[in-house]
């Protein structure tokens, strides 16, 4: 790949992406169109981990299929290391690993391991070598102990990281997750970030879809928030929660009646929320507003006050609005 | 290794693991007393080589078209099919080396044939050029594999592959002259069972057995793998133009 000074090399690279779906025509029905991608535009560099975040059928997975080369787009180009998607799927394939989440995609009745030498021989590699990165990855992915008992057997969290195993046996520069931790304990989703930070410091480029805030702000360092196939914003999960700062909250204690109600009527203050034990929370809708309603608080003798930044969570319910959380 | 000898092998280690597979090998067994209890009863000694190799054919047939209709479709419902699709190997190579898994071991119903003769018949059948009876062997088997891909770039286009399979096969026992020779059919079946591969390989096999010397062989083993090779190369062309079409309608999981 040709990498010129001015631009920085782009691991992935989508334009005005649109993909519509045609459901056929039946009896007294007539032939429907769903369009998941709406003109998706985004460009992620090598080496970054970026999240795609939304509510389901947001269009996520149908962008990660289309960037693994198993769906064909609508209109618009899509690009992996510099490579057409559509026109030219067979040089992408040995460049990527993709893994969806969830309990299917692997062959249960017979073991990790041989599920792993299988789909090593399918990317052409030597025998030997998938014999050593077979035992690498599974070492790797904590199920060498349960390497030779059959799939059937295992845990999800432990069928998830033979599915991550499957996903790296090809040794790919750009790696699709798509929500890779559904299903899985708390505990084991640690874990498996752990692993996909291990994985990028290695320079791999990961795409990884999710519907987790606490996943995406904790490994990514940029996403994508993206809602019925558009996409809403792409930055740091730092700047999107700065975007609202100005929505940041004072929760206070102890204030009477009368400075909840002056402030209320602050500019800058979209609402006042009272308890009725004198516990309120105050919403700012203005980037110095915090500012005067704490002077204000501060003046009439109040002593407990705190404010606090919004999580990704908020920020992605913000952006989408209630349907973010209907997922 | 290839995508073709990882698929055979993966699909033997996937018979091993699942004895499923092989309950149509017993069966062969169970025609082989059929077909020989008529030919005993009917004092024609002479059938005697048609009605041990028959069973066997028949199997050969049956389980690489089971085969050829279920390896798509157990991808499809395990969930593989896609990521499968996301790798550098084409789906032709990994359904043809599952395929070759499946009609290799079925090889195991000429053996059981020629057992179940000898066991409960006390008929030993003489194979009287066994070099030939290899290599027609061979070359059937590997036509079979290649044919079968046809049948999967078919069955996978429908919802009702099991019907299909069931139907598909009597007329190809039949057409591909597995208990009655070709020769014996009407001028119009005789013509049609010319572009079957399975009526050239089931003459060569009885030829083979036979004490008269084989009749060109080379020829005909040649048309057997032609046919073969056909039969994968049309295979190769069904499934690419589908594995677009559903990429292009976005059916992939629903093939």
């Amino acid at each position: 790949m040709e990498v010129s000074d001015s631009h920085p090399p782009l691991a992935v690279e989508v334009h005005d992406l649109v993909r519509v779906f045609e459901s056929a025509k039946r009896f007294r029905k007539p032939a429907s169109q769903t369009t998941a991608l709406d003109g998706i535009t985004l460009s992620i560099p090598l080496g970054e981990v970026h999240g795609l975040l939304g509510p389901n059928g947001a269009g996520k997975t149908t962008l990660v299929k289309i960037l693994s080369t198993v769906l064909l787009p609508t209109s618009g180009t899509a690009e992996v290391l510099g490579i057409n998607v559509a026109s030219e799927a067979r040089e992408v394939r040995p460049l990527i690993g993709l893994v969806f989440g969830g309990e299917r995609g692997l062959y249960p009745r017979i073991t990790g391991r041989q599920n792993l030498r299988y789909w090593a021989a399918l990317y052409r590699m030597p025998k030997v070598d998938a014999k050593r990165r077979t035992d690498v990855l599974l070492e790797r992915v904590g199920l060498a102990e349960r390497a030779d008992d059959r799939v059937e057997t295992y845990s999800r969290g432990m069928k998830q990281r033979l599915h991550l195993a499957r996903g790296l046996i090809g040794d790919p520069k750009v790696l699709f997750l798509d929500e890779p931790t559904t299903g899985m304990d708390p505990l084991a989703a640690l874990d498996f970030r752990a692993l996909v930070r291990e994985l990028n410091r290695e320079g791999r480029t990961i795409l990884l879809t999710t519907h987790d805030m606490a996943e995406a702000e904790s490994v990514c360092e940029r996403v994508t928030l993206i809602d019925r196939g558009r996409v809403i914003a792409t930055e740091s999960p730092r700047t999107l929660a700065r975007w609202i700062s100005r929505f940041e909250r004072v929760d206070v204690q102890g204030a009477d009646h009368q400075i909840l109600s002056e402030i209320e009527l602050l500019p800058g203050v979209s609402k006042v929320l009272r308890d009725g034990s004198g516990t309120a929370r105050i919403e700012t809708s203005s980037d110095d507003a915090t500012a005067e309603v704490m002077k204000r608080l501060v003046e009439s003798g109040v002593t407990s006050v705190r404010t606090s930044l919004p999580s990704l969570e908020e920020v992605y319910v913000r952006l989408i609005g209630d349907r973010g959380l209907v997922l | 290794m290839s995508a073709f000898w990882a698929a055979l092998r993966f699909q033997l280690q996937l018979m091993r693991s699942n004895p499923d597979y092989l309950l149509d090998i017993a069966t062969a067994p169970v025609y082989t007393v059929i077909f020989l209890s008529i030919v005993k009863h009917a004092d024609r000694p002479d059938l005697i080589a048609h009605a041990v190799l028959a069973p066997a054919l028949i199997t050969l047939w049956w389980q690489s078209l089971m085969a050829s209709g279920e390896v798509i479709d157990t991808d499809r419902y395990y969930g593989v099919l896609e990521p499968l699709l996301a790798t550098p190997s084409s789906l032709h190579s990994i359904v043809l080396g599952r395929i070759a898994g499946v009609t290799l071991l079925s090889l195991v119903a000429f053996a059981e044939s020629w057992l179940t003769a000898r066991v409960l018949f006390g008929i030993t059948v003489q194979i009287s050029h066994p070099g030939w009876f290899a290599i027609a062997l061979i070359a059937t088997t590997a036509a079979m594999a290649g044919t079968s891909t046809i049948m999967a770039g078919l069955f996978v286009r429908t919802r009702t592959a099991r019907t299909f399979q069931n139907s598909l096969s009597y007329p190809f026992f039949v057409l591909g002259g597995v208990m009655v020779p070709v020769a014996l059919l009407p001028d119009w079946a005789e013509t049609l069972s010319r572009v079957v591969f399975l009526s050239w390989s089931a003459d060569l096999l009885r030829d083979s057995l036979a004490a008269a010397p084989v009749e060109n062989p080379i020829g005909r083993v040649m048309i057997v793998l032609t046919l073969g090779i056909v039969g994968a190369a049309l295979g190769k062309k069904l499934i690419d133009e589908l594995l677009e079409r559903v990429r292009g309608l976005g059916t992939l999981s629903q093939v």
